[in-house]
């Protein structure tokens, strides 16, 4: 479970001053559940989910993660997450199998339940052919599924996905939101972030529309239509997020 | 050490030695870069020797008439053109000469007297074909100061045809072994520096600033291994580089100066007899540890810090400056004082010429070791701190 409240992060910049990225938000993500954050880029969705994944160090407020506090007990909420970012690449140089055990490793796993658990998830994630190849030399597909792989590789029970599609193409897209139903089935918590309005609408059990740092809307996507008298979440999010921008 | 900081660890090695670009510096580089600075530098001296050679030197005289043989032999000398001036130029480009000789005016009167002379020879030392017409003079003006002594004791009565010759012949009496560990305890504390600063270079700014540019940092970030086990981690890896560049460069030169150096004729004054003994192996590596560890810890700290990959290149540029300036300091320093044992690497470079010449004095060692090995925990809390500050992770 996650459990945000009041959470806020301000960046400091010499020129610009102070930078509020985030602002006092709270929501939770209950498991089983996969919790949409929808946002333009810059909205806060990445700084959310950097706090989340203990990255950043919010300016206040908290959340906990699997029971634990990301600010008092960072390295317990660490050993309980998987994170994966769009933006976020490999190690060109390691096969699959190295990357995998150094991910392995840096979770805590010892050498024979890091083997286990390669042998464990090579039929699901079509490993087989990844193993023993650089990561350099692997299609943006493989590379993909290699990523998916050590996202889950020490079965975390929080799953941070920070805008896990940007830069693929159908079949990467829908592959990782299989993976992200497959992982909501399973009892995971989920958490996702996305400007695409279509994949927040397929998988997302609820969905909390940002911008500028601030939630603005919350709750299930049948329920944020409804409200709004709107047939789709993009028409709701255009209305949400168009009335805040003219308002401001 | 933790499972993870090994893990960290072993990582990073294993994506230095499967980058080129490292390899070729740690492995390759001291192979090459020895031998072919050997083979430039006997180049050089032949190209230079050939060239004094083949130089014409023209030498002005003004006074030649003082003593009638002057031009004659002048003359005789190799590359010697004698030139008559009435006076004595106030530049030599306009009296197209290279050095001027002025003899005095009745220089022979005056000596026959036992009056004191002054000859005077003008050249400019900034000026290749100037300094040169200086040396090939040499010989001539030593002949002259000769007659001249002996015209004078034949004014007195002596019945000499020229004075008891005294002859300093200065020969280099240095066995091979002894020049072997003359040069080797210059040029090794210095190449160590160099080498270590070298091979630390390349990992360090890619194992921190490349997980930024490569876009990785994050999926590292959000394990459970803590900021000091990735850093520390990432320095055992620098100094792995880092040793091992040091250890490849003392075998490049050994390779150089006794494989190399013996295989072609040419170079047989090149070569040298570097026997380092195991107990010296030792020491010199036990000095060397903290100073790598330094190095090491500072490289990293840099590669935190830095925003992008040429960033961190451009910084980790001035810390290899400075080490390579501070273990080239160590040639200039006959007899440091103690404050210099206070400079860390520099101590280093001047602890380690005193193990090579084994003249270890216990208090240089302390104040060497002690302060490096401050100076290398200094630094690698700045780097854990730097690995742990967010906004200089993500500054942009």
């Amino acid at each position: 479970m996650i459990e945000v409240l009041g959470l806020r992060k301000t960046f400091h910049d010499r020129k610009k001053g102070e930078i509020p990225a985030v602002r006092d938000i709270s929501f939770t993500c209950r498991p089983g559940e996969v919790f949409g954050l929808l946002g333009r880029n810059g909205a806060g969705k990445t700084t959310t989910l950097r706090m989340l994944a203990t990255i950043l160090t919010p300016t206040s407020g908290t959340a906990k993660v699997a029971g634990h506090d990301i600010r008092t007990h960072p390295a317990e909420v660490r050993r309980r997450i998987g994170y994966l970012s769009g933006d976020t690449k490999l190690y060109d140089r390691l096969t699959g199998r190295e990357l995998l055990r150094y991910f392995g490793a840096l979770a805590g796993m010892a050498t024979p339940a890091i083997q286990a658990r390669i042998e464990e998830l090579q039929e699901p994630f079509g490993l087989g052919e990844l193993l023993d190849k650089r990561v350099g030399r692997m299609s943006t597909g493989m590379k993909q599924r290699l990523s998916i792989a050590r996202v889950v590789f020490h079965d975390p029970t929080i799953l941070i996905f920070d805008e896990p599609t940007s830069g693929l193409d159908v079949m990467g897209a829908r592959a990782v939101l299989s993976l992200i139903v497959n992982l909501k089935q399973k009892g995971r918590t989920v958490i996702f972030s996305t400007h695409i309005m279509t994949e927040a609408e397929r998988i997302c059990d609820e969905i909390a529309i940002i911008e500028r740092g601030a939630i603005l809307a919350q709750g299930p996507v049948a329920s944020l239509r409804r409200d709004a008298g709107k047939e789709t979440l993009e028409d709701v999010f255009v209305e949400v997020v168009g009335s805040v921008n003219h308002d401001g | 050490m933790t499972a993870k900081t090994w893990a960290v660890f072993r990582k990073e090695l294993l994506d230095t030695l499967r980058d080129g670009r490292s390899v070729f510096a740690i492995f390759v580089f001291p192979f090459l870069l020895y031998p072919a600075m050997l083979f430039f530098m006997s180049w050089m001296q032949t190209k230079n020797d050939e060239d004094a050679r083949a130089l014409q030197i023209r030498v002005g005289v003004v006074g030649q008439q003082a003593i009638p043989s002057v031009m004659e032999d002048l003359a005789k000398v190799q590359g010697v053109i004698p030139v008559t001036l009435a006076e004595t130029p106030k530049n030599f480009e306009d009296a197209a000469v290279d050095a001027v000789l002025v003899i005095p005016n009745g220089i022979l009167e005056s000596i026959a007297r036992g009056d004191s002379v002054r000859v005077e020879l003008l050249y400019k030392e900034s000026e290749n074909a100037s300094e040169a017409a200086a040396e090939r003079l040499d010989p001539v003006l030593d002949d002259l100061r000769q007659a001249l002594l002996v015209a004078w004791a034949r004014g007195l009565g002596a019945n000499a045809e020229g004075p008891p010759a005294f002859v300093v012949e200065a020969k280099d009496v240095s066995s091979k072994n002894e020049m072997g560990r003359y040069i080797a305890a210059l040029l090794i504390p210095y190449l160590l520096i160099f080498m270590v600063a070298a091979g630390a270079m390349q990992t360090a700014v890619d194992a921190t600033t490349g997980e930024k540019e490569r876009s990785t940092l994050e999926t590292i970030l959000a394990t459970s291994a803590t900021r000091a086990e990735l850093v520390l981690g990432k320095c055992l890896a620098v100094l792995t580089a880092a040793l091992t560049g040091a250890f490849t460069g003392i075998i490049g030169l050994w390779f150089t100066f006794t494989v190399v150096a013996a295989a072609f004729p040419a170079m047989e004054s090149s070569t040298l007899q570097l026997s380092i003994g195991p107990d010296k192996l030792v020491w010199l590596f036990l000095t060397l540890l903290p100073a790598a560890i330094f190095l090491s810890a500072t490289l990293v700290a840099i590669g935190c810090f830095a925003r992008s990959m040429r960033e961190g290149q451009t910084y980790a540029t001035y810390v290899y400056m400075a080490a390579v300036f501070l273990g080239l300091s160590s040639f200039a320093q006959a007899t440091p004082p103690l404050s210099r044992y206070f400079i860390p690497i520099l101590n280093t470079a001047l602890l380690q010429r005193e193990i090579l010449t084994e003249s270890v004095q216990a208090l240089h060692a302390v104040a060497a070791i002690g302060v490096t090995s401050l100076a290398a925990a200094f630094m690698l809390i700045v780097a854990v701190r730097l690995f742990s500050n967010e906004s200089v992770l993500f500054r942009t």
